[in-house]
């Protein structure tokens, strides 16, 4: 997980690439891997993906483990579910607590493909600075001006969020009754300071409106000061990734191991 | 306070099924501001949550349907505030874009999908209301197809389909999204309302005479 504040993105092949073009990639793999449900073809994926990310975006190998941590604890609680709660040939019983084929096949492929998307958005993340992708989103995939600043607008306040809940924490623990000698803490005293931060940032985002309009944003027709182009590297980095996912595929249709959403049962 | 926008200069007009020709850079920037802040509460929350899931385990996995409903109060938030057809669908999607792209969601672009499923769905009762009427009955039916309807999609991805346990997770989820995603946003809203910072917004013009 990025920091609020994000480190600014080292240059590597990767980060060199436009940044719609990964999301595009990124979106068009999750949707494809979505209807696999065998656990051979994502876990091969999820190999070479790991590797791909490993040796074009030059991050620290500790920085990928611990970016590592929230999916895979997702993914394995995916294949125990699914590995319990599924029927089907008995493997394992005791008690109440049945392990199933079906359940482990399915809680594989579920798993695997939790990993794979996983280890691609870690990929774009560390690679793609956020402005870069509004900015490109706004001057390739013709994103509206007005909506691109609105969200920028918004990212910078994000930055600022840290600050302003320390503040707000800070006023809180100043009101309290300093006889308990500690700030107020629990759920009621949580919600008061989110509701708070929410007020707070709906009048700031009011005065950014007015600010943003003031200074002529939405006014057609726009100029450009720097052009975000996509490049042939980026034609070439779209076909070949394409070409390995379609190649994987087709090899795992032709041994016969690739299975469609049937493989649910529902 | 007057904006020099020609999309808010309405007096005698009160239905917001009218098409007006653009977005106020006003409204585009509150649901922006909604998705950042509930996109930052969450990720407090995840943060929080995250340590407790790998301690709970398979329990984590029925847990998470517990808390659902608070992933869809940016929706009704903005169909209140707002007033405009899409409102939901947009601050749904622009809240999403907000935990991936700047809060680094793992989950990827399948949560813009989800997202706009659950804005369709949380969007639905006010706009057959046709954005008139905010009553909790309309909430609280927001809440249950917010839920409900990203729910078949959630279970595809996440292979719920023939498991023992789907129809419990299915009322489970239903019964979060009334409450959390629906009856607590009309809460949040009133309160809102009450404190004025939303009187400059489509809210405050129709409250008042």
């Amino acid at each position: 997980m990025r920091a609020l504040t994000a480190a600014p993105v080292a240059d590597s092949p990767l980060a060199r690439r436009n940044p719609t073009v990964k999301l595009a990639l990124l979106t068009a793999i999750s949707l494809v891997v979505v209807l696999v449900l065998d656990p051979v073809t994502p876990a091969v994926l999820y190999l070479l993906a790991l590797t791909a990310v490993a040796a074009s975006a030059r991050v620290p190998a500790r920085t990928l483990l611990v970016a590592h941590v929230p999916f895979v604890a997702f993914a394995l609680g995916v294949l125990v579910v699914n590995a319990l709660a599924r029927p089907g040939t008995v493997l394992w019983q005791a008690g109440l607590l049945r392990v199933t084929e079906e359940g482990l096949a399915v809680g594989g492929a579920l798993a695997a493909r939790t990993l794979l998307i996983g280890v691609l958005a870690i990929g774009f993340l560390l690679t793609t600075d956020g402005v870069a992708l509004m900015t490109s989103l706004h001057q390739n995939a013709r994103l509206g001006a007005r909506v691109t600043y609105a969200i920028l607008a918004g990212y910078r306040m994000l930055q600022e969020m840290p600050r302003e809940w320390a503040t707000i924490r800070h006023a809180r623990t100043v009101r309290a009754d300093p006889r308990h000698g500690r700030p107020p803490r629990g759920p009621r005293h949580l919600a008061g300071a989110v509701f708070t931060l929410l007020v707070v940032s709906v009048r700031k985002g009011e005065r950014m409106a007015q600010a943003l309009e003031s200074r002529g944003l939405g006014l057609e027709p726009r100029t450009t000061w720097r052009p975000v182009r996509v490049t042939r590297g980026d034609w070439a980095l779209a076909a070949g990734v394409l070409a390995v996912v379609a190649c994987v595929l087709a090899a795992g249709a032709a041994l016969g191991i690739l299975e469609g959403p049937s493989a649910l049962g529902g | 306070m007057t904006t020099t926008d020609r999309t808010t200069d309405r007096t005698t007009d009160r239905t917001a099924t009218t098409t007006r020709p653009r977005w106020a850079m006003k409204d585009l920037v509150l649901m922006v501001v909604l998705g950042v802040v509930f996109g930052f509460a969450y990720w407090a929350l995840v943060q929080a949550w995250n340590g407790l899931a790998i301690l709970m385990g398979p329990a984590g996995d029925i847990a998470q349907h517990v808390l659902f409903g608070g992933w869809l109060l940016v929706a009704p938030l903005a169909i209140a505030i707002v007033r405009r057809p899409f409102a939901g669908v947009i601050a749904e999607v622009i809240a999403s874009v907000v935990e991936v792209v700047f809060l680094g969601s793992p989950v990827g672009p399948l949560l813009f999908v989800a997202a706009a499923i659950q804005g369709a769905g949380s969007e639905i009762p006010f706009a057959l209301t046709r954005y008139r009427r905010f009553g909790w009955g309309v909430f609280a039916l927001s809440g249950l197809l917010g839920a409900g309807l990203v729910f078949f999609w959630s279970a595809f991805r996440f292979g719920w389909y023939g498991q023992d346990i789907f129809v419990l997770r299915l009322v489970i989820q239903c019964l979060s999204g009334i409450v959390l995603g629906g009856l607590l946003g009309k809460v949040i809203v009133n309160a809102l309302a009450r404190t004025g910072v939303v009187d400059n917004f489509a809210i405050g013009r129709a409250d008042r005479p």
